[in-house]
């Protein structure tokens, strides 16, 4: 079934083409955004249960470009008689006298704009709303409950799960766009101590669609209970450079953060990224290809456009080993002169947007991953990665993994290392894929931040690779 | 609220906290020293948490959820966000715990000092404060991004509450960028209550400073074993290990070891002992409650278990709210004694995280200085892999002292082996 638009949007749409032609008629350039975002969240650990609302956002921004200054105002209450505030608001912001002396300001031309009229939604099987709260925690709390009893030095065990739902409506001169998206995420975590330390292991599912989705945590239990009783025996990393195998979560979290935000063309404009002078060479093996697109996959950062109107993109960034672009929104597209891919996204109504990634990956290899662990002669096995962070500007990679599972000749010993903290020159780690496994997997659990702030649903992965990492 | 109230009566909700807030943002964003984006955000928001005693078991329960209110909705649509948090918190099988008496106090206007200046003016102020910085040319202010909020919070609760008070802060981020001899960039955040214009200047000067330094180090540090000295933010970062294991919902759901009274900086203690205090930045707790300032650790050993109402009657203890900010003592030793001693300065990283579960703490260096042989030489990359456990007992922190929104205490921090991953 496909998700039915917000009755709050399609209400509220005959003022919001007021709104949109009362800005038009006094503005080069004017769009509106209205967003409705609902969901639910629910967790149940051994001493906690709680249902809560989520993100749960309702409201409108405007923008506006007028003597080539852009502005643009964010507000959540809009009725009949609010419209000739709403344009003395920008007008006021664009007028304001807030930049002290010896600071210029850009200066931008009008989009030029196809006209567009676009209506879409997602589909999903079980609808999150027709399920009673007490229904799911039922369902959660036997996840717990087999976890908890799997071993008695399991400390805890949390089953949680959340959905969101959103409509977004974007208006301009030459658009009329409506998109509504629902997709649910979830994950179990097991937590034991070793010694004065709580070890934790965590495996995530999410997608498009609705509550059917629930199934696929139930056979996540008994691997994350394994996994956290083998941390209990782990050992502090010893720091060196070795032969490693990701599996596709830290895989995703490499394309992710070592690379992604790097090619982020925001990022372009302020001088922030390496990546423009190696477009067109060679920044990793020959055998990586790397997507990144709402419309590249089916995942949590799926959309049909993007929060300023542009109809999402599946972006080749890499292909073959050689960089071929970057990923844009619409302000980055404008000073650069290149195209928008469907990547300027927003918080909420209530933040800007910014060039930011969405479903990111690698495309597949032809090994097999047995054949891979075979030809480690000496190294680690990654997974479980639980941060990174963005280094554009010098290609630094920082990122933060819980396991790694030694290597012999060829084999598992079950000797296991955490935490790891895994860093170096992006397109060297790049450079050093020797192979890559037939399947990808992406996961859209988590969410992406812009430096330490403006989180977004982003999905991540590819197939396990083989690489030479320094990890410490 | 008289909606609320009144779908809460129809209900028969006999124990609920109402919360409005109200947030003003004018938000400028900069591209070098060109004014990109200029932003207002205008919204109201208003929550509802719901409390529902029932039995389970023959067991006293007490169910909880929230439902959120937004300006316009009817008075229907009011009332069946307030029904279905109803029902949820039904499902919500928590052991029962009393909600903590509120107080009913006159609003409390804004009392810091950006209080009766408007948004713009501040704005300005606060710009040209930072921009005051970027005098060089060698380096500079890559990109920046001011926002001036003032927010508006509005507490009734079931209990007796009816609390409301204003406040202005500025806060953001901006990127430092040196071009040569390397291209190197750093990234900095800062929140101020004040119109601190000094503390932002010198701030982003050091900022500047440090990225100079940046674009100098050419190498990573020697993989081995390091006194490590950490500095400002980071300390707040390290720190937040004591703060969050003494968290009433980690102690009680035994994710920490903590006690009341107990030594848990440990017991061979050959450094600095630890004396923290729990900073309130906001005058009333989540519950309507005064909050005020309280002692963390004395001398290591633990006086406060802090958290909100019901991990703190499982616990027997008083329940505090959430504290967003520490006061830490000084120590005796200035900072150029901490880094007389062959020791990484590690000034800067990727972005240095602490888990307090485990008590690791690292991160890639964007910058450090190794003091080694009588020479001091900046370097950059590697990474550093710590745990505070192994740490604790032999700390020493510099008699300096740094402030920022959330930390006021020593400027840095000596902790001997720790663990580096270089060349």
């Amino acid at each position: 079934m496909k998700v039915q638009p917000s009755a709050f949007i399609l209400e509220k749409r005959p003022l919001l083409l007021q709104l949109r032609d009362a800005l038009c008629a006094q503005f080069a350039y004017a769009s509106v955004l209205a967003e409705d975002t609902v969901g639910r969240s629910y967790r149940v650990s051994r001493h906690s249960v709680s249902v809560g609302e989520g993100d749960n956002v309702r409201g409108f921004v405007v923008k506006v470009l007028d003597g080539g200054r852009y502005a643009e105002y964010s507000f959540n209450q809009l009725e009949a008689g609010s419209i000739p505030g709403v344009v003395d608001a920008v007008r006021a912001l664009l007028a304001a006298d807030v930049r002290p002396a010896g600071l210029g300001a850009s200066a931008y031309a009008p989009p030029e704009e196809e006209p567009t009229v676009f209506s879409g939604a997602t589909e999903y099987e079980i609808d999150p709303e027709s399920v009673e709260d007490g229904d799911v925690l039922a369902r959660l709390t036997a996840l717990r409950d087999k976890g908890l009893a799997m071993d008695e030095a399991v400390l805890d065990f949390v089953a949680w799960t959340d959905w969101q739902r959103y409509t977004k409506l974007f208006l301009s001169r030459a658009k009329d766009m409506t998109q509504s998206v629902m997709y649910l995420t979830g994950g179990v975590t097991a937590a034991a101590m070793q010694d004065q330390q709580v070890k934790q292991a965590y495996l995530p599912c999410s997608g498009l669609g609705g509550m059917e989705l629930l199934a696929r945590m139930e056979d996540n239990v008994a691997p994350c209970v394994q996994t956290v009783l083998d941390l209990t025996h782990s050992e502090s990393m010893i720091p060196g450079e070795y032969e490693c195998i990701c599996d596709p979560e830290t895989t995703g979290m490499i394309v992710h953060e070592a690379f992604g935000h790097g090619v982020e063309m925001d990022m372009f404009v302020k001088d922030r990224a390496q990546a423009p002078q190696f477009l067109g060479k060679y920044v990793a093996s020959p055998l990586v290809t790397m997507h990144d697109g709402a419309c590249s996959a089916q995942q949590t950062a799926t959309y049909f456009f993007d929060d300023e109107g542009v109809l999402a993109h599946d972006t080749v960034v890499i292909d073959k080993g050689v960089l071929k672009t970057g990923i844009s929104d619409l302000q980055s597209a404008l000073t650069l002169g290149t195209e928008p891919t469907g990547n300027g996204r927003r918080e909420s109504y209530a933040r800007k947007a910014y060039t930011r990634m969405t479903n990111t990956w690698f495309e597949p290899g032809t090994d097999k991953l047995e054949d891979m662990i075979a030809s480690v002669k000496y190294g680690m096995y990654l997974e479980c990665p639980s941060s990174g962070m963005e280094d554009p500007k010098n290609w630094g990679i920082q990122c933060m993994v819980n396991i790694a599972r030694e290597i012999k000749d060829g084999k598992l010993t079950g000797r296991i290392f955490s935490p790891v903290v895994l860093t170096g020159y992006v397109p060297d780690l790049l450079k050093s894929i020797t192979a890559m496994s037939e399947a990808v997997e992406l996961s859209g659990t988590g969410f992406c931040g812009k430096g330490h702030k403006e989180w977004v649903k982003v999905s991540d992965g590819g197939p396990c690779i083989k690489a030479t990492i320094r990890l410490g | 609220m008289e909606k609320i109230l009144s779908a809460l009566g129809a209900l028969g909700v006999e124990q609920y906290i109402v919360t409005e807030k109200h947030t003003d943002s004018l938000e400028c964003f900069y591209v070098k020293k060109n004014l990109d984006l200029t932003r207002r955000a205008d919204t109201a928001v208003t929550t509802v948490r719901v409390f529902r005693p029932f039995e389970q078991d023959r067991q006293r329960m007490l169910g909880d959820s929230e439902a959120t209110v937004r300006p316009g909705m009817s008075e229907a649509e009011v009332r069946r966000a307030v029904e279905r948090a109803w029902y949820a918190a039904g499902s919500v099988a928590n052991p029962w715990y009393p909600l903590p008496a509120g107080i009913k106090e006159p609003p409390r206007p804004d009392g810091g000092g950006f209080a009766g200046k408007s948004l713009d003016e501040s704005m300005k102020q606060m710009t040209q404060a930072l921009f005051a910085a970027d005098r060089a040319g060698d380096v500079f202010l890559n990109s920046a991004e001011v926002f001036m909020r003032r927010t508006r919070t509005h507490i009734v609760t079931s209990a007796g509450a009816d609390v409301a008070w204003e406040k202005a802060d500025v806060w953001g981020e901006y990127v430092c960028q040196c071009p040569a001899p390397v291209d190197v960039e750093t990234y900095h955040q800062f929140n101020y209550r004040d119109p601190d214009t000094a503390s932002l200047t010198a701030d982003a000067a050091h900022a500047l400073e440090m990225t100079k330094a940046r674009a100098r180090a050419s190498a990573a540090p020697v993989t081995g074993t390091y006194a490590l000295v950490l500095d400002r933010e980071q300390m707040r970062v390290l720190l937040g290990y004591y703060v969050d294991r003494a968290g009433a919902g980690m102690i009680y759901q035994k994710y920490s070891p903590f006690r009341l009274g107990e030594n848990v900086q440990g017991e061979a203690i050959s450094g600095d002992k630890l004396t923290v205090s729990l900073a309130a930045t906001e005058p009333y707790t989540d519950f309507g409650a005064p909050m005020a300032d309280r002692p963390l650790l004395e001398a290591g050993v633990l006086r406060t278990i802090h958290g909100g109402p019901r991990f703190a009657h499982y616990l027997g203890v008083e329940p505090t709210g959430q504290y967003r900010a520490i006061r830490v003592d000084a120590g005796a030793a200035p900072l150029e004694t901490l880094t007389a001693q062959p020791c990484l300065h590690a000034v800067s990283f990727s972005d240095f995280q602490m888990d307090p579960l485990s008590g690791h703490f690292g991160g890639e260096l964007r910058l450090g200085f190794l003091h080694e042989n009588g020479q001091v030489i900046p370097v950059t990359g590697g990474s550093v892999n710590g745990s505070i456990l192994d740490c604790q007992g032999n700390m020493t922190f510099s008699a300096e002292r740094y402030r920022s929104a959330s930390y006021d205490g020593p400027l840095a921090v000596r902790l001997e082996g720790v663990s580096v991953a270089g060349r």
